[in-house]
């Protein structure tokens, strides 16, 4: 050890030693290790200098050098000129954690001609430096540790070629709302074909439904129809809607999608007039687009600005299907032609086709975007306010179709068949609540319970309006500024959410009885309409396209991104994204943020036209390989297959994300990790093992400190403490 | 047939009924009809198809600038990035962890930084601004002003040499670290700063000056540098700068660019706590903002990470946070809400809990606005790790008579009764405004602002990247205050959108009016100030 005390501010910027292997034949591994101080954050703990003595003594190293900043451009250029003038054939820095720059010395490998994967680093900066700032001297003994562990791996490395694959200049976007019409249409103006699925028989999801979106106060039909036209119109956008996406394999840029096109029994000569909607006898369909607050008939148009502006028949309560005949005609004979029910009869184009059977696509697509959205949060789970007991008692989404012109009170808020006098609006139903199961907040209820309080002043100005609040979150641009206005406007905020609602006895009023947080007492209010305020949680057909894809779920329950801050739309998946509130809760302009960024990420695909696989994936050794299916079983991505032919297990290197498992399952160790093969992790487990002398203990004072046994002497004579190490034989 | 007597009653009956004005708005809607039909006379307006240039630009290296450009840039298109400042990485940069992941901000930033200097499509021009835009969408020409650094980029190894010798080293306050740190007159903003080159601060060096630094003059660097003359006094950067690379006769240079599309992503600054005078701030030391409070929680900070506030000099025991300082205030003149300061107060709350654990927290709030992924599960763990939300603003902040602490007096809204919080530090919920310069920008590109400031989108919900000129796009702080989750959304979709028109290649223009009829020229020549301006 370095008699003299180790002066961090006295380290030469740059420093190099030869290795004991500088003369060795060019053929076998020439290691170079390069440690960088990071400026002071590894040379304030770590002898610097003298672990690059050290690291001139292990086997296989041909030079040591240290650096202030390797990662920099001049950091990099030593790296590269050892390189250019042959003096080392593998590299290795001791530096940061590789999630940090594995990527930019890979890079300055490779502009020097050398295989990206005769790269390694140790990290001694996040495992070494930082954690164990107060002991350096127990530091830098670990960072010799490490280091040797990361000799004796680079000497075993094996060239890996990147693969790349071709990418279909074409997307699948899954879902329709305004978060899907977005990112479809961005991808399609750039020129690339996208393929826009949507379950229902019409576009535009729950933005359709909206009376008026905060805080402008825009009628949410005339913002969306606009597009939603675009995208029926665009000569690049093939909608396929009244269709599900049934299953999905492939990977990056090479996707085959199966779509279920379901059977709307009306063909494209419909021109929308609405003549059999008229003769259909079966009228008390509970509304889906109206929440159920009102009723349509068996063959509908969902609204009226339906796109693709198509009828559909609805086979669940259709006569036809449902008993078989519909006045006097029977199904079969309808298919047959020797009848016909009044739908049929009432239209003139021809366009009702009861032999029409569901088809099944298939397409092929480079990429992938999510976009499946929301549903609200069922109220029943907070049955303390009544829902479904009381009539008064309402959804916001319901609140969305009273008021809506086009819904089924014309625009009229009526409850009970009367103009409210006294209305409340309840925050938080269903969301930040450890009971009901979502933690998560809803962030839009703030804003539309808001809206929705205004609506209320605007069209019954004598109206009482309450709104029972936790905290107000109107955090968007110009929503602080409507907040402002409507408690101007005369509508009260109490702060504390209601405990119960009941029935005022002899009356068709309900009680909201409440603690007002802020004037610290309870409190009842009358209410004709109360409005609750639910919050959203993943469509639940989300978790098909789950499955098919194997997407992770957040905490919450929705779809998880790469990373919550910087990737917010790509997934673990190359070439599948997430976006809108699919992800998470969001409102109208952050969903279409959220689509246009998943459209650049798809485009990134698309436009390039090519995607690099990851090369640290599994590997099957055909001649060892005796196809038991061990490794498909335990395979999350299925990429293994037996091949019929040769009875050996192959791997489908797209798909393959080098998880480890088939490795670790093989009895026979046919199925290896490129990168991670058993030899080299058990190099690096010897290496570590090596310095096999009594560990000190160091008194971290606050830990229990039990008197330490005396480790048992390892069996082998290893060499002595680190620094006069003899060269040890490679393994 | 009614009778007269049947129509009068009729009418009466009409008279009694709420007005709604039928006949009005039939009227209106009758001129209105007219006025189209006459305006159908239409003349047929020749639409042109242009060439789109395949290369962007995005003013502002932030973090949404930054990702805007890495998306176009790995799409195969050629991006050129302006940052005003020395170093890419904006804000994100200062600060230590983001929420509510606690991911330390620069380790997550730092890669896409070297990304974005090493991507073959990325012209990287930092130490710039943009002076001038003209013409229109597939076709801007762009003046870029390339300030001096004084260093020359190429060569500059990052060494750090010249900062340690500087005679004025560590003698000025250093802006990255919100002046609580010290720099010289030659320094990079911070170590990971890309490009990672120095940078002569034209107005604190002697030699830029006053063309003389102690007994060295311009002449002797010249000498020195041109003519190898070895025994000429130079100042200690140039002496001992190994590459040589120092250069005091730089100028600026002005440098025209072609792009097809723009993208604006020049991000915000801080409200200053001073338009809240009863806080004190700036009169006291022991109140600071949430960004300086960034700096001393960052581990490469003043401070070393420990939250030592210069003026109070020890740990605090009892701390004060107060949220919407500056922002949900017509006084201030800054009526919106900031959006992020809710939370990242909520996570200095947590990061002080972790670093002083004896310190006892205590933040002041109206709503917290804890709306995003993960964000509520935040706000729940930091209030179980024992910080304390009380419902109300602080109305003053005094010193404690006799002591160097200070007294927060405010009412707590849930109790009904004011209260006095004793602290060692108060931390200042401020909000965000656009980065200075953004008005003067915005006008230059014939972009609008919002009442609040703010860029104007061309539709708040369904174009948010848009603006009303076709080819320009916002992104990120410039348009509305937001967290960077958001922002990298939005540099994302701005990339999209300007791929959707790079992809395309071609545009469709109207062309100009080349008719003016002579008889009603006034030869005012506004007509021709418009059309300098839009490059016609």
């Amino acid at each position: 050890m370095a008699e003299e005390e180790y002066d961090y501010t006295k380290v030469p910027m740059t420093g190099s030693v030869e290795g004991i292997a500088k003369d060795a034949p060019e053929d076998s591994p020439r290691i170079g290790v390069y440690v960088c101080h990071c400026g002071i954050n590894i040379k304030m703990t770590i002898d610097v200098p003298d672990l690059v003595k050290y690291a001139a003594t292990l086997p296989n190293v041909a030079l040591a050098q240290h650096y202030i900043f390797t990662c920099s451009d001049p950091g990099q250029n030593l790296i590269k000129a050892d390189l250019a003038a042959g003096r080392v054939n593998r590299v290795i820095v001791a530096a940061c954690s590789p999630r940090m720059h594995e990527p930019t010395f890979r890079g300055t490998c490779v502009s020097e001609g050398l295989n990206p994967f005769f790269f390694e680093m140790a990290n001694i900066r996040e495992h070494c430096s930082w954690p164990h700032g107060d002991f350096p001297k127990e530091a830098t003994q670990k960072a010799k540790d490490l280091l040797r562990s990361a000799v004796a791996r680079s000497a075993l490395l094996e060239l890996i070629e990147e693969k790349k694959v071709d990418v279909t200049p074409e997307t699948l976007v899954i879902g329709s709302g305004v978060t899907g019409l977005y990112a479809a249409l961005d991808i399609a103006n750039s020129g690339y074909k996208v393929h826009l699925v949507e379950k229902n028989p019409s576009i535009g999801g729950h933005v359709a439904q909206l009376d008026r979106v905060f805080p402008k106060l825009d009628k949410a039909t005339s913002i969306l129809t606009p597009r939603m036209i675009d995208v029926g119109a665009h000569p690049n956008i093939d909608l396929m809607a009244y269709s599900e996406v049934e299953n999905i394999e492939g990977y990056v840029g090479n996707y085959k999608a199966t779509v279920k096109r379901k059977s709307r029994y009306v063909n494209e000569k419909c021109t929308g007039c609405g003549a059999c909607e008229v003769a259909c006898p079966v009228k008390d369909v509970p509304s889906e687009f109206d929440e159920g607050l009102s009723a349509r008939t068996a063959v509908y148009l969902p609204f009226p600005n339906a796109v693709p502006p198509i009828y559909t028949v609805d086979p669940e309560n259709c006569l036809l299907f449902k008993e078989g005949k519909c006045g006097d005609a029977t199904l079969d004979a309808v298919k047959e032609g020797k009848a016909v029910p009044p739908c049929m009869a009432a239209c003139k184009p021809n366009a009702i086709d009861f032999g029409m059977t569901e088809q099944q696509e298939e397409l092929d697509v480079g990429t992938i975007i999510v976009a499946t959205g929301y549903d609200i949060i069922d109220p029943t789970v907070s049955p303390e306010y009544k829902y479904g007991v009381y009539p008064n008692v309402i959804t916001g989404l319901e609140f969305e179709r009273l008021s809506a012109a086009s819904g089924p009170t014309g625009g009229k808020i009526e409850i009970n068949g009367k103009e409210p006098e006294n209305v409340v609006f309840i925050s938080c139903v269903g969301s930040r609540n450890k009971q009901t199961g979502y933690e998560h907040c809803s962030r839009v209820c703030c804003m539309y319970l808001a809206k929705q309080a205004h609506m209320v002043k605007e069209k019954l100005p004598d109206a009482k309006v309450t709104v029972c609040y936790q905290d107000v979150r109107a955090f968007g641009k110009g929503d602080e500024e409507f907040y402002g206005n409507i408690k101007i406007e005369g509508v009260g905020y109490r702060r504390g959410l209601p405990a119960e609602i009941y029935q005022k006895p002899g009356s068709d009023k309900v009680v909201v009885r409440a603690e007002d947080t802020l004037l610290g007492e309870p409190y009842e209010i009358e209410a004709d309409l109360v409005v609750l305020g639910v919050g959203m949680k993943p469509n639940e057909r989300v978790w098909d396209i789950v499955n098919m894809l194997k997407l992770s779920q957040s905490v919450d329950g929705f779809l998880m991104e790469a990373h919550p801050k910087l990737r917010p739309v790509d997934t673990a998946t190359d070439g599948v994204f997430i976006a809108g509130c699919a992800a998470s809760p969001k409102d109208i302009p952050d969903s279409i943020a959220q689509g246009k960024a998943a459209a650049a990420g798809s485009l990134v695909y698309l436009v390039q036209g090519t995607a690099t696989i990851e090369p640290a994936i599994s590997q099957i050794n055909e001649e060892v390989c005796i196809g038991c299916g061990s490794c498909a079983e335990v395979c999350p991505y299925g990429a293994l297959t037996l091949d019929e032919v040769s009875l050996v297990m192959t791997v489908n290197e797209a798909m393959c994300k080098g998880c480890g498992g088939c490795n670790a399952v093989c009895p026979s160790g046919a199925a290896t990790m490129k990168h991670f093969r058993d030899r080299q992790i058990y190099s690096q487990i010897d290496a570590l093992l090596q310095r096999a002398v009594p560990v000190e203990f160091v008194d971290l004072g606050g830990v229990e400190a039990a008197a330490p046994e005396e480790p048992a002497a390892p069996a082998e004579t290893a060499e002595t403490e680190g620094v006069e190490a003899e060269p040890v034989a490679a393994e | 047939m009614a009778t007269e007597a049947e129509v009068e009653a009729e009418i009466e009956v009409e008279k009694e009924k709420p007005k709604t004005d039928i006949e009005g708005n039939t009227r209106n809607l009758m001129q209105s009809i007219k006025g189209k039909v006459e305006g159908s006379c239409l003349e047929k307006v020749e639409e042109k198809e242009v060439d789109i240039i395949p290369e962007a630009l995005v003013i502002g290296g932030g973090i949404a600038g930054m990702y805007a450009s890495l998306d176009i840039a790995d799409a195969g298109f050629k991006v050129h990035v302006v940052e005003r400042s020395a170093t890419i990485g904006g804000h994100m940069a200062q600060l230590d962890k983001t929420f509510p992941t606690l991911d330390c901000s620069a380790c997550i930033l730092t890669p896409r930084m070297v990304d974005v200097s090493k991507h073959g499509n990325i012209n990287l021009m930092s130490y710039s601004e943009v002076v001038g835009v003209e013409g229109s969408v597939g076709n801007f020409k762009v003046k870029v002003k390339r300030k001096p650094r004084y260093v020359i980029e190429e060569l500059c190894n990052g060494c750090s040499l010249c900062e340690q010798a500087c005679r004025f080293a560590y003698k000025f306050p250093n802006e990255f670290d919100e002046n609580l740190g010290k720099r010289g007159s030659i320094y990079r903003p911070f170590p990971q700063a890309i490009p990672a080159v120095y940078c002569v601060d034209p107005v604190r060096c002697q030699m830029v000056k006053k063309g003389k630094c102690g007994k060295a003059t311009i002449e002797n660097v010249r000498a020195y540098l041109k003519e190898g003359k070895e025994d000429v006094e130079v100042p200690p950067c140039v002496a001992i700068c190994g590459p040589k690379c120092i250069d005091f006769d730089m100028e600026e240079k002005i440098e025209e660019y072609n792009v097809g599309a723009i993208i604006v992503a020049t991000g915000y600054d801080i409200i200053e706590p001073e338009l809240m005078p009863e806080y004190k701030y700036g009169v006291l030391p022991n109140v600071i903002t949430g960004l300086e409070f960034e700096r001393y929680s960052n581990a490469s900070g003043p401070t070393f990470g420990k939250i030592i506030v210069k003026g109070v000099d020890r740990l605090p025991k009892d701390a004060v946070f107060i949220s919407c300082v500056g922002s949900r205030n017509k006084q201030t003149g800054f009526e919106y809400c900031s959006r992020v300061c809710c939370m990242y107060l909520a996570k200095h709350a947590h990061l002080l809990g972790e670093k002083v654990p004896d310190c006892k927290v205590t933040v002041l709030y109206q709503d917290v606005r804890a709306f995003g992924k993960g964000f509520e599960e935040f706000y729940d763990r930091v209030k179980g790790e024992g910080v304390n939300y009380r419902r109300g603003l602080a109305s003053e902040i005094y010193q404690k008579p006799g002591s160097d602490r200070v007294v927060v007096r405010g009412e707590d809204t849930m109790l009904g009764e004011p209260f006095e919080l004793e602290a060692d530090i108060v931390v200042l919920g401020v909000g965000l405004k656009p980065s200075a310069g953004t008005a003067e920008l915005l006008k230059m590109l014939g972009i609008e602002e919002t009442t609040d400031h703010f860029a104007k989108e061309a539709h708040l919900k369904l174009r948010p990247v848009d603006t009303d000129i076709e080819g320009i796009f916002v992104t990120g702080c410039v348009q509305a205050p937001r967290d960077i989750p958001d922002s990298v959304a939005q540099g994302k979709a701005a990339a999209a959108a300007s791929l959707a028109l790079l992809a395309g290649g071609k545009v469709k223009i109207r062309t100009p009016v080349e008719e003016i009829d002579e008889e009603l020229c006034l030869g005012c020549k506004s007509l021709r100030e418009m059309a300098d301006k839009m490059g016609a």
